[in-house]
């Protein structure tokens, strides 16, 4: 697959504050790349540095196939992290007044920004004003004005921030709608189910470093399968498992097993069978994204949010 | 179109779509209105009839009368003026009315000489009250002839505030004033009026009481000593002509006129408006931005247009705003001007007085003269200076409390051309004015203010190339400042890192 987005080794620094530090990423056409890092983790640095609005220091960045997203700002959408619209003009209004400025015939604008509204059930709101939505409907006219205009990338800052669990539903919707039409998006988040859900690649940043690059298979894989193990005699040590790499002894007859990367649970209960140990529980906990997070990022996300 | 166009014409929209652009509209027409016609109304309807107490202590004792007949005639000349005012948009088309010829003719013979000539549906007249009205003087101010034991009783009495019954009605009134007249000092010396009331502010019933007075005494000093009051009288009345000619004018026309007399001072007019333009239109664009700012809208607009363009786009956007708001003020001005003189009827007493004249010279001044392409010029060169000059600073700050510290400063620095409005007119190429002339800041205001007095070409071909390459500096430091802190958060710019922005590289 084409590569629409690649970042190579590039650094920000701000005074003597190191924002982003030798972070590359490569982004496939058609794909959604999430973009996943705790607060301060130089997360809108770098989409802002992908978008032109700052210039790295150093390191290479190709957008569409331009060193600068600056030439090829058309084929780009943006939706920043901190939400808003001019409060007075309409929603059709606004939706291709950004279209425009992307390239957009006034016509055609307004025709898109009239059927974006209708496609995501905000027809009745075409001709109100801004500030008569709500802040969730807001949101949506936001991200509709951020794609009105066709883009081939559209990056996202923290798009599902501050919409309730329907509104997130929705945007979902315009992610998955868009990657049907073709286009390639970014994504920024820290809400992992999220990411988890939508997409493609991801990439987990901390400190300003990219810690992990690769799908979210690959991203369970980093941690291992863990399993809560109980016996009825507290006394009984179930000895080496097959595929068991660590063996916590948590309490009596309670204990937490490491798989090795690939190892079969199935096997680590049927070896407990054939040694007659008589279990009263067996859990096994798959390595979700948030324990990936946690575990990549949580002893610098805390230092981060101190700083 | 191209995105500065496009976010200029949405700057102008989302302007022109505010309660605060249509009140600058209405504001400065409405405030010509009010400061023209207020305080005519305010004489009209506002001053209530003063009542007098009138006490002659004159050895002759025909001071009270000389006083009461002057102020009759006063009265009669006022009514006369307020009759001829209202008749005047009410006569026959192709009538007019009597000239004024100083004779006073009172309203009531002035209504039966024009009764042919008015309109049938023009209705009554209604005169006006009286300005002033004696009182009948109560038993208990009696003069008896001590005047500490009447003054004591006089001061009293108004301390008090005690009511008298009015002449005319005979229902009690408070008195404004009580004048008593003594004879002077010496033989033939003046009478001496002593006016008793607590109000200052008003002095036109003494003033009128010591005319009277004063015209009664002359007059019969002039008959004591054998001269003939009248002749005296006609004498007086004789005034030298002046007539008013500037050597600037062409050959034969040097006499100046009102044309003239609006020349002089309509760019003093002029300037108030291009401050205010340049002053409102600046906040105009510094809200705004502040807006953009302070809800993100900045980062959208800069993925999708540079900087550049959308400094010179905001720019080009407000401009028009202000161009708008001071054609609007220019034309409402002729306009209302227009309406006061129509709506006044001076056109039908007087149609070649100045006043009948007056919007048709103002229409033909802004139509023959540099005044409104000067106008347009400086408004152009002066918006640029300091809208960019606010632009840059408001790119720097996140909130208005914030920005509002910059333009504090500036609003002060703006305040030297507003001060000094009324004196260049008066030496416009003086050395003053010349020294401000060459301040790039002041040049727009006071070279407007100097466009009247025909300033040396050195003056206005330097100060103008000194202009233009001042605001292409300040457009490109500017530019530079907003590049870099358009997207900035946190604390304010200081003015080292605004000057590493506008000198550093890249």
């Amino acid at each position: 697959m084409p590569v629409v987005l690649e970042l190579e080794r590039v650094s920000k620094s701000f005074g003597d504050f190191r924002a982003v530090c030798d972070l590359s990423l490569r982004v496939e056409r058609g794909s959604v790349h999430g973009f996943l890092g705790p607060n301060g983790a130089g997360k809108t640095t770098s989409l802002r540095m992908i978008l032109g609005m700052l210039l790295p220091d150093s390191g290479r960045l190709s957008v569409l196939g331009s060193p600068s997203a600056l030439a090829v700002r058309d084929r780009v959408g943006y939706l920043p992290e901190e939400k808003g619209l001019y409060r007075s003009m309409r929603c059709a209004e606004v939706i291709a007044y950004f279209a425009r400025l992307k390239g957009l015939g006034r016509s055609e604008a307004t025709r898109r920004a009239r059927s974006l509204l209708e496609r995501h059930g905000l027809g009745a709101f075409a001709m109100a004003k801004v500030e008569t939505l709500s802040k969730g409907m807001g949101q949506k006219v936001q991200v509709l004005a951020s794609i009105a205009h066709g883009p081939e990338l559209v990056i996202l800052d923290e798009p599902f921030s501050g919409l309730d669990p329907v509104n997130q539903q929705v945007l979902e919707e315009i992610v998955s709608d868009l990657k049907a039409r073709g286009a390639t998006i970014l994504f920024s988040t820290h809400v992992m189910a999220q990411a988890e859900r939508l997409c493609d690649r991801l990439s987990i940043l901390g400190g300003g470093r990219g810690l992990f690059e690769g799908t979210v298979p690959e991203a369970r894989r980093l941690l291992p399968v863990r399993i809560a193990l109980e016996t009825s005699d507290p006394s009984a040590d179930p000895g080496p498992l097959p595929g068991v790499v660590v063996r916590d002894r948590l309490g009596a007859g309670r204990w937490s097993l490491a798989l090795a990367v690939g190892a079969d649970p199935g096997s680590v209960l049927e070896a407990c069978f054939e040694r007659s140990i008589r279990l009263r529980r067996f859990d096994v906990h798959e390595t979700d994204l948030h324990d990936v997070f946690v575990h990549l990022v949580g002893p610098g996300a805390r230092e981060a949010s101190m700083r | 179109m191209s995105p500065a166009l496009l976010i200029a014409a949405r700057e102008f929209l989302g302007n022109a779509r505010t309660r605060g652009f249509w009140f600058g509209i209405l504001m400065v027409p409405l405030l010509w209105v009010i400061a023209s016609q207020v305080p005519l109304w305010l004489a009209r309807k506002g001053t209530p009839t003063r009542h007098f107490a009138l006490f002659d202590a004159t050895r002759t004792g025909g001071s009270a009368g000389v006083i009461l007949r002057h102020l009759r005639r006063m009265e009669e000349r006022r009514g006369s003026m307020r009759f001829r005012e209202w008749a005047a948009p009410r006569l026959l088309p192709g009538r007019s009315l009597p000239t004024i010829d100083g004779s006073g003719t009172s309203w009531p013979d002035l209504r039966s000489q024009v009764a042919g000539s008015m309109r049938p549906d023009a209705g009554g007249f209604t005169p006006p009250e009286p300005l002033h009205r004696p009182v009948v003087l109560p038993a208990g101010l009696a003069w008896r002839g001590d005047l500490a034991d009447f003054e004591g009783r006089l001061r009293d009495w108004l301390r008090e505030g005690r009511p008298c019954p009015a002449e005319d009605r005979g229902e009690p009134v408070v008195l404004f004033a009580a004048a008593l007249v003594l004879d002077g000092e010496g033989p033939g010396d003046p009478p001496v009026l002593r006016f008793w009331s607590d109000n200052q502010a008003d002095t036109s019933l003494r003033d009128a009481m010591a005319e009277a007075l004063s015209r009664e005494h002359r007059r019969a000093e002039y008959g004591r000593r054998g001269v003939d009051p009248a002749l005296v009288g006609q004498v007086e009345a004789a005034r030298a002509r002046v007539v008013d000619l500037n050597p600037r004018k062409a050959a034969g026309q040097e006499q100046v006129g009102l044309a003239d007399q609006l020349r002089q001072w309509a760019p003093s007019v002029f300037v108030y408006l291009l401050w205010i333009a340049v002053f409102a239109v600046s906040q105009m664009l510094l809200n705004s931005l502040i807006e953009e700012r302070s809800n993100r809208i900045l980062e959208v607009l800069v993925s999708s247009v540079t900087p550049l363009q959308l400094m010179v786009g905001k720019l080009l956007g407000v401009a028009a705003v202000g161009a708008v708001m001071a054609l609007a003020w220019i034309g409402s001005l002729v306009l209302v001007t227009a309406w006061m003189v129509g709506s006044s009827g001076i056109a039908a007493v007087a149609p070649d007085s100045a006043i009948a004249r007056l919007p048709l010279e103002l229409a033909t001044l802004l139509g023959d003269s540099w005044i409104l392409p000067a106008f347009g010029l400086y408004f152009v060169l002066g918006y640029l200076f300091y809208s960019a000059v606010i632009l840059a600073l408001g790119s720097t700050c996140s909130d208005l409390k914030e920005a509002q510290n910059f333009t504090g400063v500036i609003a002060l620095f703006m305040m030297v051309p507003l001060v000094s409005i009324t004196f260049i007119p008066k030496d416009p190429n003086g050395p003053i004015a010349t020294c401000l002339s060459w301040i790039p800041p002041y040049t727009p205001f006071v070279m407007m203010n100097r466009v009247a007095a025909s300033p040396p070409w050195f003056d206005v071909v330097g100060t103008l190339v000194l202009l233009v390459i001042s605001d292409i500096l300040v457009l490109w430091a500017c530019a530079r400042v907003f590049r870099r802190a358009v997207l900035r958060t946190g604390q304010p710019a200081s003015l080292a890192q605004l000057a590493r922005w506008i000198f550093g590289r890249g």
